[in-house]
């Protein structure tokens, strides 16, 4: 790595302030799992590391409206464990769980890994399909912006010049709803999604038919994404084969996948339809569990 | 025969420094006024070279040296063939070619000073393919390679770095004879050792003038001739200490970094510590060959084979230098004749000059390639005679007084004994579990390697014996091995005897570590050392009236003559025994149809082994040979495009995971007629070549496909399905 | 200026802001116990604790460890004697090499210190993160199964 300025602001306010000052030559650093690795690969070179890690208050899991919401700072691991994450949504803590190892999740934050906007991590796509929103500060005050619209593209995120991920916010499923988070490893048990899929089913209230369902995507486009095609085949669905079907192959129109080391676009198209439709029926079945149809 | 210390499941007491952090790998090495040497690579995978400015590299602030290739004499190194610059001189031949390398005080701002030379190239015509790179109008990578010292005479064309050839009988004669020929074509990718250490050297010019090395490499002597010659010093200058290994694999045994940290300690006067990050071992290592293997097999209806031809063609990279075999190719070719009497057989092996990354000697070099190929054959070949793939093989086995495509005659024949064990142990004949799920076999055999090794044992007066040896560890549990042997044969307990880890200035020589050949080699030097130590103390014993197992009392009574009670003992085997080691090995895989995802549900692995010494780690050398197979089998590939690899972490190149690995049942043949101490035979290399075509044959007996390239990806079976589908 | 606590020793450093703490650590404090294998927090030779929490220090700085207490391998054993887990990978044939075992046996007390009494897929989620190749890992699950079952005596 280069010399860099290292600064450890002990406030929000001040953290602002130094990032006004050094401008788009400084990165924020909150677990450095993504940055420092790019860092050291010479693929960024910041002239200032503006670290978040002695600003006190920011890794705070709490209730919110309901909801919860995750500060910025909170790790992978705490965000995992936390009981009331696996208390209240535990698709999240479950997807948490999912994402590279236990040493990484030690370090990687929740608000680094929204920023840093890589299309193969776990977590955004359960938030996606959560309808999640991103709480952002920047010197002119604070401003929130549903997850869907923070996402631009490959490492590209909403946020403006000298702007945070201060956390994200999840609001309560409804009643008679259930939630699956699948990753499909074809390769190694510590390795990116070939392809990962979310999926949330609200049931009407007869306990088996779909009201509502959001499906979300990892590692089939240049940022996470929601099937929207898809989810609007499922209103007022049973779950039958078909449906199932139907929903995988529409799933297949949203997603744009690149060929990587862990399968050509081709695959990976395929293996959307495959995930989705294994997702909802993972989900329908909580949702039935949860509407006590089964 | 009982022995007492032999045979005892004696925990890794040779890794007390391993598990508290104070072994001191040659990483770890530090020296006063130490500075860091770093390489810059080229971009490009065939290029001439116009023009280097290392002006604005130079100016850094910690900036010791920046050297290139005009600043070096004009020596080419290798292990055998002697074809690569240290830096490349006008051109260079593969992406991760160094063309120049700096020193500076710290290795962060190396790296920096690295970014700060400009390279002007001008782009040649590359080949990558090795079947396009033997075309006549195919670029050239080296004009005129016969020039090479070392270089093989034979070169059909001058892309060919060698040819291998085994031969018996008449194939063409064989295949008259026969009632069908078969022949298949196979694939394997380019994978790396996968050892975590890279590689790592550190190399002092001390106030004698002598250069001291400190390297990850598991051939002290070796190198110690190899550096001589790329740095033309009398070796006698040159001293390599050891240190431990971490990782070897195959893959440590060449100079990599070190006459460059030589010459950078010579133009700095500084010791100089050059380590490979991963990435560079990923593009600049020196990996496992990639091949494209045709097999042509003629057989009698009933099974029997008449004659097999084989041609593979191995992707070597840019240069011939990794190979340390006089042949310059891969031994493991002759396993295209696999464990089977093949009275007609012709075997030919090319290595090609590519573009690409040089290759070199990965774990049991060629076999795993070859036995995928063969035993992927063995039960194409089955099928089509619609027979059972364990009665196809029970027909061929070898047998006593069989000889090996290289021309070995084997004694002590257990094949068949070990497959019979194998399909026992893996409920072969039972019925499975479900639809999707498939069992496969493979066979193979290993040789027990052979060398050369100094022992040098001495009587302490507290007792104690100190074995002095200059084989580095690189984790096979050998220095236990050899103490075992050491105290079994002087009635010691096992703490009664340590290692003193020798130099080079302490031997004349030594074949070091590689080829299953340490427990044969080192455990016969130390063995043979022994018995004469033994001898020692009893003619000592006996002229002080003391009795023979008062050790200290008889080193005292030799000190106070003036003497220190001494053996020594250099082994050397020549020549292979006539024995070797018959692996076989039953897969039982899971494929799920909707994704193409293969799961080993069960592995059994049956093994032919001599006299075992040390329970636990001749365990440890069948699971992670293995493991290694299984990565081989299903998910390693370090991909390439256009000469350019993109898998250039551990991230993208993938090694199994503790969570990977899938329950696995061992079965042991114990036959006490290895060549090594107490009848030992070899281990190391036994486990990983039968995995890969194991696995492919079960999934193709799960689900109907036939994979014919690894790795034995989800996606290849998900479209080899959908195809089958089609059909 | 950086301050930090080291296997229970106080230490003070000035050291360049780029500077890993694998690297701090390594070189700036003579431990090289640590290793630096793939170099991007994937195959955990560099593991050591921060605060109690086993991160990988090749991608961390060393700033992050300003005012924070730093174990590593070397600071697993006890007035000479080997750590149980250190003890237990010794008798079960638990590494090879060594390259990875430094950060094997800092994961596996972690594990231990968090869950006295791991399941085998719970040994097996917890240690995913250090790569080990020389084993196959069966011996390395065998070794913390018999620290687990010897602390537990």
């Amino acid at each position: 790595m280069n010399a860099f300025d290292y600064r450890s602001p002990r406030s929000l306010d001040e953290a602002l302030a130094v990032l006004g000052e050094y401008g788009e030559d400084a990165r924020v650093v909150a677990g450095g799992t993504a940055l420092v690795t790019m860092m050291r690969q010479r693929l960024v070179q910041p002239s200032c590391l503006v670290s978040l890690r002695a600003v006190q208050g920011l890794d705070r899991i709490e209730t919110d409206n309901g909801g919860l919401r995750l500060g910025a700072l909170a790790t992978h691991r705490e965000a995992e464990t936390s009981p009331l994450v696996r208390e209240r949504i535990p698709v999240l803590a479950e997807t948490f769980r999912r994402v590279a190892t236990v040493r990484i999740r030690h370090m990687a934050t929740v608000g680094g890994a929204l920023a840093h906007a890589d299309p193969n991590q776990d977590p955004p796509v359960t938030l996606l399909a959560l309808g999640a929103r991103v709480e952002i500060r920047g010197a002119q005050g604070s401003r929130e912006l549903p997850l869907a619209e923070f996402f631009r593209d490959y490492y590209e995120t909403a946020l403006e010049p000298g702007e945070l991920v201060t956390a994200i916010k999840v609001a309560p499923p409804p009643p008679a709803t259930g939630a699956a988070f699948l990753k499909f490893l074809p390769r190694t048990a510590d390795d990116y999604a070939t392809v990962a899929a979310a999926a949330i089913v609200t049931l009407d209230p007869d306990g088996i038919r779909c009201r509502e369902a959001r499906i979300a995507l990892g590692s089939v486009g240049v940022t996470p994404l929601r099937a929207r095609s898809a989810e609007a085949l499922l209103a007022g669905e049973g779950l039958s084969e078909s449906v199932l079907r139907d929903a995988g192959e529409a799933a297949k129109t949203a997603v744009d996948p690149l060929s990587d080391h862990r399968g050509s676009a081709a695959y990976k198209l395929e293996m959307t339809a495959v995930m989705v439709g294994r997702a909802l029926t993972q989900a329908w079945e909580a949702a039935r569990r949860a509407a006590g149809t089964r | 025969m009982a022995h007492r210390i032999v045979g005892q499941p004696v925990g890794k007491l040779e890794g007390l420094g391993k598990v508290s952090g104070q072994a001191r790998y040659s990483g770890d090495v530090t020296l006063p006024g130490l500075v860091w040497g770093k390489a810059l690579r080229s971009p490009l995978p065939h290029a001439r070279i116009l023009r280097i400015d290392t002006s604005r590299a130079r100016d850094l602030a910690g900036v010791l040296a920046v050297l290139t290739a005009q600043d070096l004499p004009n020596i080419l190194v290798g292990r055998r063939m002697f074809d690569m610059p240290m830096l490349a001189r006008d051109r260079v031949r593969f992406i991760g070619e160094k063309v120049a390398v700096v020193a500076a005080v710290d290795p962060d701002i190396a790296e920096e000073a690295l970014a700060l030379i400009d390279v002007e190239y001008e782009d040649l015509p590359a080949v990558f393919d090795p079947i396009e790179a033997l075309q006549a109008d195919a670029p050239i990578l080296h004009e005129n390679p016969a020039a090479y010292e070392g270089a093989p005479a034979e070169r059909p064309h001058p892309n060919v770095q060698s040819v291998l050839r085994f031969k018996l009988g008449d194939v063409e004669a064989g295949f008259r004879e026969a009632d069908r020929i078969l022949e298949h074509t196979f694939r394997t990718q380019l994978d790396h050792q996968g050892y975590l250490e890279p590689h790592a050297g550190v190399v002092a010019i001390d106030d004698a003038g002598r250069v001291q090395v400190w390297a990850s490499n598991k051939m002290p002597f070796r190198l110690k001739e190899l550096l001589s010659q790329a740095l033309r010093l009398p070796p006698e200058q040159i001293r390599v200490n050891l240190t431990p290994i971490g990782g070897d694999f195959g893959g440590k045994g060449s100079l990599m970094d070190l006459p460059l940290a030589y010459h950078l300690a010579r133009v700095t006067g500084r010791p100089v510590k050059m380590l490979m990050r991963y990435a560079e071992e990923l593009m600049a290592g020196n990996p496992r060959h990639p091949s494209v293997i045709t097999m042509q097999t003629g057989v009698r209806k009933d099974g029997r084979i008449l004659a097999r031809r084989v041609k593979a063609l191995f992707n070597s990279g840019a240069y011939a230098a990794f190979k340390p075999a006089p042949s310059v190719n891969l031994g493991g070719t002759g396993m295209g004749a696999g464990v089977y009497r093949i009275p007609n057989l012709l075997i030919e092996a090319f290595c090609v000059y590519s573009n690409n990354i040089p290759c070199g000697h990965a774990r049991s070099p060629g076999e795993p390639q070859m036995v995928f190929a063969g035993e992927s054959h063995m039960d194409m070949i089955a099928r089509e005679l619609g027979l059972d793939p364990a009665d196809l093989r029970r027909r061929n086995l070898l047998r006593d007084g069989d000889h090996l495509a290289n021309g070995h005659h084997l004694e002590h024949v257990r094949a068949s004994d070990t497959l019979e064990a194998a399909l026992k142990a893996s409920h072969w004949a039972e019925p499975k579990a479900g639809s999707w799920i498939g069992r496969g076999m493979a066979m193979t055999h290993r040789h027990i390697g052979v060398g050369f090794t100094n022992a040098r044992l001495r009587l302490e007066t507290s007792g104690a014996v100190t074995l002095s040896i200059a084989l580095p560890d690189t984790g096979t549990g050998a220095h236990l091995v050899l103490r075992q042997v050491v105290a079994e044969v002087l009635g010691l307990s096992l703490d009664e005897v340590e290692i003193e880890l020798a130099n080079t200035d302490d031997f004349t020589t030594d074949s070091g570590v590689g080829g299953s050949r340490v427990t044969h080699t080192g455990g016969r030097a130390a063995y043979h050392a022994a018995e004469k130590l033994k001898a020692q103390i009893e003619a000592e014993a006996t002229k002080h009236g003391i009795p023979p197992g008062a050790l200290a009392a008889i080193a005292r009574a030799a000190a106070k003559d003036g003497r220190t009670l001494e053996a020594s003992h250099f082994y050397d085997a020549k020549a292979h025994a006539a024995v070797t080691s018959f692996t076989a090995q039953v897969a039982e895989v899971a494929v799920d149809p909707a994704t193409g995802q293969v799961t080993v549900r069960h592995f059994t692995t049956a093994h032919d082994v001599g006299t075992i010494i040390n329970p636990i780690g001749h365990q440890g050398q069948i699971e992670g040979g293995l493991i290694q197979g299984l990565g081989f089998a299903l998910m390693e590939e370090m991909k390439t495009e256009d000469g350019r690899i993109s898998t250039l972490s551990l991230g993208d190149f993938k090694l199994p995971t503790i969570q990977d690995i899938p329950p696995l049942t061992t079965v042991i043949l114990q036959d006490p007629v290895g060549p090594g101490p107490f009848n030992a035979k070899a281990i190391g290399e036994g486990s990983i070549s039968a995995v890969a075509p194991a696995v492919a044959n079960a999934v193709a007996d799960a689900c109907g496909v036939r994979i014919l390239d690894l790795p034995i990806t989800a996606e290849k079976v998900f479209f080899a399905l959908r195809e089958k589908v089609a059909r | 200026m950086i301050r930090l606590t080291v296997n229970g020793t106080a230490h003070e450093l000035e050291v360049p802001s780029y500077r890993t703490l694998l690297d701090c650590l390594r070189y700036d404090l003579g431990l090289t116990g640590s290793k630096e294998g793939c170099g991007v927090g994937v195959c955990g030779a560099c593991t050591v604790l921060l605060d109690g929490k086993m991160i990988s220090s090749c991608i961390a700085l060393a700033a992050f460890a300003d005012s924070r207490e730093v174990t590593t391998v070397e600071g697993l054993a006890q007035d000479e004697r080997l750590h149980p887990v250190q003890q237990a990978f010794v008798d079960a044939g638990g590494f090879q090499c060594g390259i990875c075992t430094p950060g094997q046996v800092v994961s596996a007390k972690a594990l231990l210190d968090a869950n006295p009494n791991p399941s085998d897929a719970e040994i097996r989620e917890w240690m995913v993160g250090n790569l080990c190749r020389c084993t196959g890992y069966y011996k390395i699950i065998e070794s913390i199964r018999v620290a687990a079952e010897r602390s537990r005596a």
